[in-house]
């Protein structure tokens, strides 16, 4: 999965790695959000890449970490075509750790591209310069998830009401610090709200393939804290406390829920496996 | 006239025999001078012995006086050779009569001729039951250290003239009667916070009562003010009391490092031992030219508390993975390699990002993902892996603190009750191990695991079925092994049952 053995070409003013295809661009969607992305983010993220690539859009992305590299991996998780465009040459891997996703958007036939000489740095003043590239290779418009106030993504929507682009916003939480941009965007008339792909591509869709679960019986216990966690994860004590039991208990029942599947565990928290 | 005295030093944690020859005599030009590699504070024992037997009221001879130490080719260091020294002179006067058996001569001399409390007379009196030597002679302060040691004549010396009257006959120093219990240092132990006083974190109050009975080591991770080092601190409070043998070993450590206190003997409490980030390599892991314990020595059989763990030098966090495996640490320098026993119980803490609030609802993380993939891949993989017990410490809601609806019930259990499940279990190790140089689950090597561990098949198909759904290395299978065995015997059952593995699964490493 190395990069490298994809050249570096020149398409008009765009330095690009991959097979540049105007076709490509026809069903784009650029997608902008938080660099702090949060455990809500990620699930959106999920939702919308999981179905644009089972309609065949193409999603781009500004390579960025946060909601930008969760976009690329899970585009390329479901096996669809990425564009990432680079505030940097295409010899600098900026942010470095994301080395592997670049061969892996290559590989399904996607594109990187930036405007900068091979070798230039990242510098601040180039990300939105960056977006404004982003903005031009999207047709169907700009999704944005998750913006913070006065964040790099609410300019990136800017630049797209100005370039005629349709903005389209995923609300978030009210109380949430990095969902106020969305929030507002659509307060303000300036975004669509979305809340499915179905609002952005107004033909019918195709409905994404349940994974297919292992029935596990779970008993009573079990479903009661599927069924507190379902709106709101929670961390042992506070499912120990509201459930009434031990310590013991509780985290016996939860190791034998995670082994069976039925909810994971991040930073602590228990959340419903959906 | 020539006299000979014996004492002992120590290389590490092994006694050396020492000869302290002595001659005085009236041909040549009147000078007193030490040689066999004796150190400066060995050189400067002329002027303590000098004065001590002045202000013992006994003319110092103004003659020729050659103190060698025998062998002569080992350095020596420390104050303990005062009183051989001074004895041997006093004996090549002909003012005092050397007891006929062979006698151990051992600690430092005051200016006045009292003697004062020394380092090391414990393993003196290790020397002294090794080579067959019946009494020895000690400052009266340190008298307790040997006490404890059976078959010898331990004899507590207060002044010089004390002892010349003891030697001369005049007046007979009552010896020690050898008692393991001569010790006060013991309950009178101060800590700092009780279990009952932190509020919430019962998960984590939990994991540190399994930690405290099995002996197992535990990474807290937690938001800052979440309660980590509170939660450590109190741990010192439920430990179990050392049992005979592991109080040896500690008292051998403390006596050699000088940490016993004046009239204490035998250790009796579980050492509690923490250090600062800054703490350099050698003060860890123990060093030096001629090599000293050092704190992951002094925790040994007891606590080592590292708080702000990932802060630690990449170079010190590695040194402690071989101890942490091997619960000891051999250290080499050019005058020989000493053992250090180090089989201590690990508590590290960490917050989980540099800004310390990754994952809090409250505040935002301001660190990026390579700031936070750097701060957590300062801990190594390895290391991570020789932690038993990891557990997340969640900062806890002001509100729920005060709600006492939510608090009632559950029964809040303070150190004292915490501590009586600990010992009863501890007990319970201690009847499984007996014989074996093992005291705790924790220290089970695979073999014992075989031997010792009964576990359900109901319980191993619920481990395999982890092991496949965690991809969890060999290691860590032993160690969640271990930990179910700690979770049985706190609830007393002689089987490992399916619930225990359960339990011991969430205190797993979590690789994210």
């Amino acid at each position: 999965m190395d990069y490298k053995k994809y050249e570096i070409k020149k398409h008009g003013k765009y330095y690009y790695r991959g097979e540049w295809d105007d076709s490509l661009f026809k069903n784009s969607i650029a997608i902008v959000g938080s660099r702090q992305m949060t455990r809500y983010g990620e699930a959106v993220v999920d939702k919308f890449v999981s179905d644009f690539v089972l309609n065949n859009v193409i999603t781009v992305s500004g390579f960025m970490y946060g909601v930008d590299t969760e976009v690329a991996k899970k585009t390329v998780e479901y096996g669809g075509k990425h564009i990432a465009v680079f505030g940097c040459g295409l010899n600098v891997i900026y942010p470095a750790e994301n080395e592997k996703v670049y061969g892996q958007i290559l590989e399904n036939g996607g594109l990187v591209v930036s405007e900068y000489e091979p070798n230039a740095k990242p510098h601040l003043w180039k990300f939105p310069q960056r977006n404004k590239v982003v903005i031009s290779l999207s047709s169907l418009g700009v999704l944005v998830i998750e913006a913070g106030h006065g964040s790099g993504s609410l300019v990136t929507a800017k630049l797209a009401i100005k370039a005629k682009k349709k903005v389209f916003a995923v609300p978030g939480p009210i109380i949430s610090k990095v969902s106020v941009g969305c929030n507002d965007l659509i307060k303000n008339g300036d975004a669509k709200l979305v809340t499915s792909v179905s609002d952005i591509i107004h033909t019918k869709l195709k409905i994404k393939n349940e994974k297919l679960k292992i029935e596990y019986k779970s008993n009573t216990l079990e479903q009661k804290i599927c069924g507190m966690i379902q709106n709101d994860p929670m961390e042992i004590d506070q499912i120990a406390r509201k459930m009434e039991l031990s310590i013991e208990e509780i985290s016996t029942t939860l190791s034998i829920m995670g082994i069976k599947g039925l909810v994971t565990e991040s930073g602590g928290k228990y959340y419903p496996v959906v | 006239m020539l006299s000979k005295i014996l004492s002992a030093s120590h290389f590490g944690l092994e006694p050396n025999l020492i000869e302290v020859e002595v001659n005085v005599f009236s041909k040549g030009f009147p000078g007193f001078n030490i040689i066999g590699l004796p150190n400066k504070s060995i050189e400067e024992a002329k002027e303590r012995v000098k004065t001590a037997i002045l202000n013992s009221d006994i003319e110092f001879p103004n003659q020729k006086i050659v103190v060698n130490l025998a062998p002569a080719d080992i350095p020596k260091e420390g104050s303990l050779y005062d009183l051989p020294i001074a004895i041997g002179i006093l004996a090549s006067m002909g003012l005092v009569k050397l007891p006929i058996e062979k006698s151990f001569f051992y600690g430092e001399l005051s200016l006045d001729g009292n003697l004062r409390h020394t380092k090391g007379v414990f393993l003196l009196g290790l020397a002294a039951k090794q080579k067959g030597i019946k009494s020895v002679f000690v400052p009266g302060e340190s008298a307790n250290e040997a006490s404890v040691l059976s078959g010898i004549d331990v004899y507590p010396v207060k002044s010089l003239s004390e002892l010349i009257a003891h030697l001369n006959g005049i007046k007979k120093i009552e010896k020690l009667k050898h008692t393991i219990h001569s010790s006060r240092y013991t309950d009178h132990e101060v800590v700092e916070f009780d279990f009952a006083e932190i509020i919430g974190q019962e998960s984590a109050k939990r994991a540190m009562t399994i930690a405290a009975a099995g002996g197992h080591n535990i990474f807290l991770v937690g938001t800052p003010g979440a309660g980590k080092t509170m939660l450590a601190r109190a741990t010192a409070g439920i430990l179990p009391p050392l049992n005979e043998e592991e109080a040896l070993e500690v008292t051998k450590i403390y006596s050699v490092s000088g940490l016993i206190p004046a009239g204490e003997g035998l250790v009796r409490t579980r050492p509690f031992r923490t250090a600062h980030h800054t703490t350099s390599l050698i003060g860890l892991i123990g060093g030096g030219t001629n090599p000293h314990p050092g704190e992951i020595s002094l925790a040994h059989n007891g606590v080592l508390f590292l708080d702000e763990f990932p802060e630690f030098s990449r170079g010190t966090l590695e040194a402690l993975r071989q101890p942490l495996e091997d619960r000891k640490v051999s250290i080499t320098r050019i005058a020989g390699s000493v053992n250090f026993p180090a089989s201590f119980m690990l508590i590290a803490a960490a917050n989980p990002c540099p800004c310390g609030y990754l994952g809090d609802l409250k505040r935002e993380c301001k660190c990026t993902p390579r700031m936070v993939m750097n701060y957590q891949s300062r801990l190594s993989g390895p290391l991570m892996d020789r932690i038993d017990l990891h557990i997340n410490v969640p900062s806890v809601d002001v509100n729920k603190l005060m709600n006492t609806k939510d608090s009632k019930n559950q029964k809040i259990q303070d150190s004292k009750q915490i501590r009586e499940q600990v010992v009863k279990a501890r007990n319970i190790q201690n009847k499984r191990f007996k014989g074996l140089p093992v005291y705790t689950n924790a220290n089970m090597r695979n073999k014992h695991i075989k031997e010792f561990c009964n576990i359900t098949k109901e319980a191993n198909l619920l481990l395999k079925q982890a092991v496949n759904a965690y991809n969890l290395s060999a290691r860590t299978y032993f160690r969640i092994i271990k930990v179910s065995q700690t979770i049985a015997d706190l609830a007393e059952s002689k089987i490992i049952e399916q619930n225990h593995v359960a339990e011991a699964l969430q205190y797993r490493v979590r690789n994210e």
